[in-house]
């Protein structure tokens, strides 16, 4: 009977093993090789383009204790990462709910908020300049009417980084809805109905039932949009390239500026490593915190 | 940084993977096709100006090689000037480099610290090239007396106005001195009640230490050495000054975007634009006014920096396509080549010889503007050749937009930068050392 | 949060409708949901509107402030004139056959590795987990270098399957999928088990089905994103045969002169198109896949 037991327990860690192989066997050559290499990278003096590496133990580390940009970089990144995600990602789940519903035209609702994540980000952030224009442009042009001050938006160095975080909300809560209204699409609907029944008010079932029914889809858009904010590189780079004042420079634009603008992939490599242990900490806190918590339907 | 030891322990390591191990590893690429002998050459370009450039160079390549047998040029268009030099420089890093690139001037010294480009001076001296090509921008691919690029599409930053608010503010020509610079400004500005309704004059972002260093010029100081920056001598913090002096007098923007700077003129939202001679075409026809264009205002003398880039040759390659390269990169500048390419794009053309050519000149009398970048050109140098010119722009860069943000003073803000950049050139200089 | 969102469905029973309630406050409580929402799809749909009524303007007129809103005369050359920058056809189909790809090889790698973390028990679990969430923490510009080596050590530099292989992949729709999977009831494949059924049937018959809600946003999120990629095609790929949509764009957007602007409008235009027309008709089986699947 045991030896059954235990026959069955090691066939299901071989299938397991080898359900994962295909998604291993890529993830090895081109994620796992790349961030070894860059471990090793981030310990030489390397020049992009130039075979030859020099030894220098933690000198690229030492670097970036001193290096004052890095610092502010540092900080922006964790401005736009800490605005944009709760908001939009509060923007998406109001949405989703709504757009749960099968009121007409909701078809047309969706398309008009999920348009925006397939503009290429080439385009959009071009586009984005040109709305923000202090003197011509559309925004500056609402915000009179309505009787507010105008900005300088992206040439204000206070302004700049919540431009573009404001424009990514834009751009991405189409992108968390579609993933929260496909979880919603699999919360059975009498869980609803009852509670409608038991005369619980709107607000109450969107705190108490909506929103404890998608908790594993919200716990993953939490930690996948805040890995997203990754994405904040293209529009650097389309719309700023990190200025003014150094107030739009966000890590991984840092990192390619090291690595690819400089050439100075052992310091790029050096960043990357510090970002993804700091990221690490930063999934470790939330599966302690938020994963704990998160309620799995199919789960007992 | 200030932990960088002098003697420093260095062990010298092969790069296990990055290049030795796969040299021979790729097929057709390094092999040229043995097909009858034609020699392949890969050009890598970038696209600095419109769409429409893409498809002239197109049909230059298809031109040359419909008319040079035993030659086949592959043109490959690889993003900005930035993303251009990337491309190449990874290649360099496999081994494999195209044949030729077009990067910009100030990467000079970045390709040569990778021991990457061939030496043409004899080819060029055997040829009409130091001859017939504008002496300012033949410099502009040469180092220690030697050339190592073709100058292809120079260009030089001008004063671009608006014609019609000059005229509305009553103002006859462009200001001619960085004083008069500042009255047109002042008058040319349009507030209602707070908000600003017109700068009198905008930097084009992006590039704008690009524009400083021809401030420096201006002032007297070429604000660099082959090893060395200098923007903390007494010119360069001078015209930092100047420009805070404007944005503090409210006529200028003290900050802006590249495109969006083109932008704001074309929409009248700034009346006078510091831009690059590339934008010319751009800016004359997708202007619904008249565009005026002159020489940067100077202050001790005219001076300008300048932009633009040569057609480098591949160092690392066979003696039978260095010739085909050369051939090729020599069709590229020749005097048709360079009168139509000047006239498409506002670039300036190279050679003495393109400027005298009927159409060119029929082309400045429509089009007298084209002429002006051509005569600044005289007054202008290289632009910032420097190791690790890259953070070093991007430090003056951050310096300028700090000091005009009003977080840190002038003479701060440039000392900090230099200092910054020329501890950065040194460990750059450090891995050939 | 909305009344609205229990406003009855055609296909529940009528017995549960609150009909007895008067018609105009029914009508009411639909439309403030619309009163809230069409400011803010016209809201969001803004930028589009002024995408397309760019795309057909001069460029004089784009920056003129005396001229209206709406162009004088609709000015559709942009759009040949936009095709003549490039090949965009040739793009289209690469575009076309790399997305395309990638959504492939990502659905066989994700769904078969969602499996397994999500139902399987094996030593290692969650540290094999954190290693596929490698994949999205460490920044891509960090790992271009590495992979552009080991691309051309397989020869594939310049080649299509470049800008295939390194995304085959995904972390991101691992952990996506793994979510939806542990939300399916387990009674469903215990049944399915008894029944004598194996693991890859229960898979295929019990998993797939319900999950497809996800299915479909993970291949719409997958689509755009390497619809859209820019940087690391431009740098693996030389030949204009092999090359992608967003590189045509990049040579309208990238200028030095400031942005040809309708004409990269409408080069937008051409790039979105093909992707909105999918999402249109997507979406309507994202509506239909639910009311089918057997979780109600």
């Amino acid at each position: 009977m045991s030896s059954s037991f235990a026959r069955a327990r090691r066939n299901e860690m071989l299938l397991a093993y080898a359900l994962l192989l295909p998604s291993l066997i890529f993830l090895a050559v081109f994620t796992y090789w790349p961030i070894i290499r860059s471990v090793w990278f981030s310990l030489h003096d390397v020049l992009l383009g130039d075979p030859e590496i020099f030894w220098l133990g933690a000198e690229n580390y030492l670097r970036l204790l001193d290096d004052r940009l890095f610092w502010k970089v540092l900080g922006n990144t964790a401005f736009y990462t800490l605005t944009t995600i709760p908001l939009s990602i509060i923007v998406a789940l109001l949405l989703a709910v709504a757009m749960d519903s099968k009121l007409r035209g909701m078809a047309i609702y969706r398309s008009a908020f999920f348009y925006p994540v397939m503009i290429p980000s080439v385009a959009a952030g071009m586009l984005w300049v040109f709305l923000y224009a202090p003197g011509y442009g559309p925004i500056n042009a609402a915000l009179t009417t309505l009787g507010l001050p105008r900005l300088d938006w992206l040439y204000d160095s206070d302004w700049a980084l919540p431009a573009i975080v404001i424009m990514s909300i834009w751009k991405y809560s189409g992108y968390f809805m579609l993933i929260l209204l496909a979880a919603l699409k699999l919360v059975p609907s009498d869980l609803y109905e009852a509670a409608r029944l038991d005369g619980v008010s709107g607000w109450h079932r969107l705190i108490h039932i909506t929103v404890p029914l998608v908790s594993p889809t919200l716990y993953f858009v939490i930690i996948i949009g805040t890995l997203h904010s990754y994405q904040i590189f293209d529009y650097v780079y389309v719309m700023t390239q990190g200025g003014p004042a150094d107030s739009t420079n966000v890590l991984t634009y840092y990192i390619y500026q090291n690595g690819f603008q400089y050439q100075d992939i052992g310091y790029a490599s050096a960043l990357a490593n510090a970002l993804l242990i700091a990221v690490l900490g930063f999934i470790g806190l939330v599966s302690v915190t938020l994963g704990r918590r998160v309620h799995y339907l199919g789960e007992r | 940084m200030k932990s960088t030891k002098p003697n420093m322990m260095r062990r010298r390591l092969l790069a296990t993977g990055l290049a030795a191990p796969f040299v021979s590893a790729m097929p057709g690429i390094l092999t040229p096709a043995r097909a009858n002998d034609t020699v392949k050459l890969q050009f890598m370009y970038p696209v600095g100006v419109s769409g429409d450039i893409n498809t002239i160079i197109s049909n230059m390549i298809a031109e040359f090689n419909a008319t040079h047998d035993g030659v086949e040029v592959e043109a490959i268009y690889a993003g900005s000037y930035d993303n251009t030099e990337q491309k190449v420089i990874t290649s360099l890093g496999v081994g494999e480099p195209p044949a030729l690139w077009l990067p910009i001037n100030s990467s000079l010294q970045t390709f040569l610290g990778l021991d990457a480009l061939e030496d043409i001076t004899e080819q060029a001296k055997a040829d009409d090239i130091y001859d017939d090509f504008i002496g300012g921008f033949l410099d502009t691919a040469v180092s220690d007396g030697r050339l190592y690029g073709l100058s292809y599409q120079p260009s030089t930053p001008v004063l671009y106005y608006n014609k019609d608010a000059f005229a509305e503010a009553g103002l006859g020509d462009a200001p001619v001195t960085w004083d008069e610079l500042m009255t047109a400004a002042q008058a040319l500005t349009i507030r209602d009640g707070d908000a600003l309704k017109r700068w009198g004059l905008t930097i084009g972002g992006g590039w704008h230490d690009w524009m400083f260093e021809g401030y420096c010029r201006q002032n007297g100081l070429v604000p660099w050495e082959a090893d060395k920056v200098l923007w903390d001598r007494p010119e360069a913090i001078e015209a930092l000054e100047f420009w805070k002096k404007m944005v503090d007098a409210g006529c200028m923007a003290p900050a802006s975007t590249w495109q969006g700077s083109a932008n704001d003129f074309m929409a009248g939202s700034t009346a006078m634009l510091y831009h690059s001679t590339g934008s010319l075409t751009n800016l004359r026809t997708s202007s619904p006014f008249e565009v005026g264009v002159a020489f940067m205002p100077k202050r001790k003398q005219f001076g300008a920096s300048q932009g633009g880039g040569p057609i480098m040759i591949a160092k690392n390659q066979s003696d039978a396509k260095k010739e085909a390269a050369w051939t090729f990169a020599r069709w590229m500048t020749n005097t048709e080549n360079q009168a139509a390419w000047s006239r498409a794009t506002g670039y300036l053309a190279v050679r003495k010889s393109s400027w005298q050519q009927p159409e060119m000149q029929q082309y400045l009398a429509e089009v007298p503007q084209a002429e002006v970048a051509m005569k600044q050109a005289e007054y202008s140098g290289a632009f910032l050749q420097v190791p690790a010119y890259s953070r070093a722009r991007d430090n003056l860069k951050s310096a300028i937009d700090r000091t005009l943000a009003g977080e840190i003073a002038p003479e701060a803000a440039l000392t900090t930068a230099t200092a910054d950049t020329n501890r950065e050139i040194q460990r750059v200089q450090r891995r050939q050392g | 949060m909305s009344d609205a969102t229990l406003t009855p469905a055609a296909d529940r029973p009528a017995a549960t409708v609150p009909a007895r309630r008067p018609r105009w406050r029914k009508t009411l409580r639909e439309n403030w949901l619309h009163a809230v929402m069409l400011p803010l799809a016209l809201l969001w749909l803004s930028p589009l509107v002024w995408i397309l009524v760019t795309s057909l303007k001069t460029q004089t007129e784009v920056f003129d402030q005396s001229a209206g809103f709406w162009p004088a005369s609709l000015t559709f050359s942009n759009y040949p004139s936009t095709l003549s920058v490039a090949p965009f056809g040739t793009y289209l189909v690469n575009s076309v056959l790399v997305t395309g790809s990638i959504l492939a090889g990502q659905l066989v790698t994700i769904t078969l590795a969602a499996y397994a973390f999500a139902r399987l028990s094996f030593p290692g679990k969650n540290l094999l987990f954190t290693l596929f969430l490698l994949q999205v923490m460490f920044p891509i510009y960090a790992i271009f270098l590495t992979n552009f080596v080991t691309l051309r050590e397989m020869g594939l530099v310049n080649t299509i399957p470049a800008m295939i292989v390194p995304f085959v992949a995904s972390g991101y729709g691992t952990f996506m999928l793994r979510q939806s999977f542990r939300q399916v009831p387990a009674e469903l494949s215990d049944a399915a088990r008894l029944d004598g059924c194996g693991h890859l049937s229960i898979l295929w018959h019990v998993y797939l089905p319900l999950v497809k809600p996800t299915l479909i946003a993970f291949g719409i999120i997958s689509v755009v994103t390497h619809w859209n990629d820019y940087m690391w095609p431009l740098l693996v790929t030389n030949s204009e045969g092999i090359r992608t949509l967003p590189i045509g764009l990049g040579l309208l957007a990238k200028a030095d002169s400031g942005a040809d602007w309708p004409r990269l409008m409408a080069g937008t235009t051409i790039v979105v198109s093909p992707l909105l027309l999918l999402f249109v008709i997507f979406q309507r089986r994202f509506i239909d896949s639910f009311m089918h699947t057997g979780v109600k």
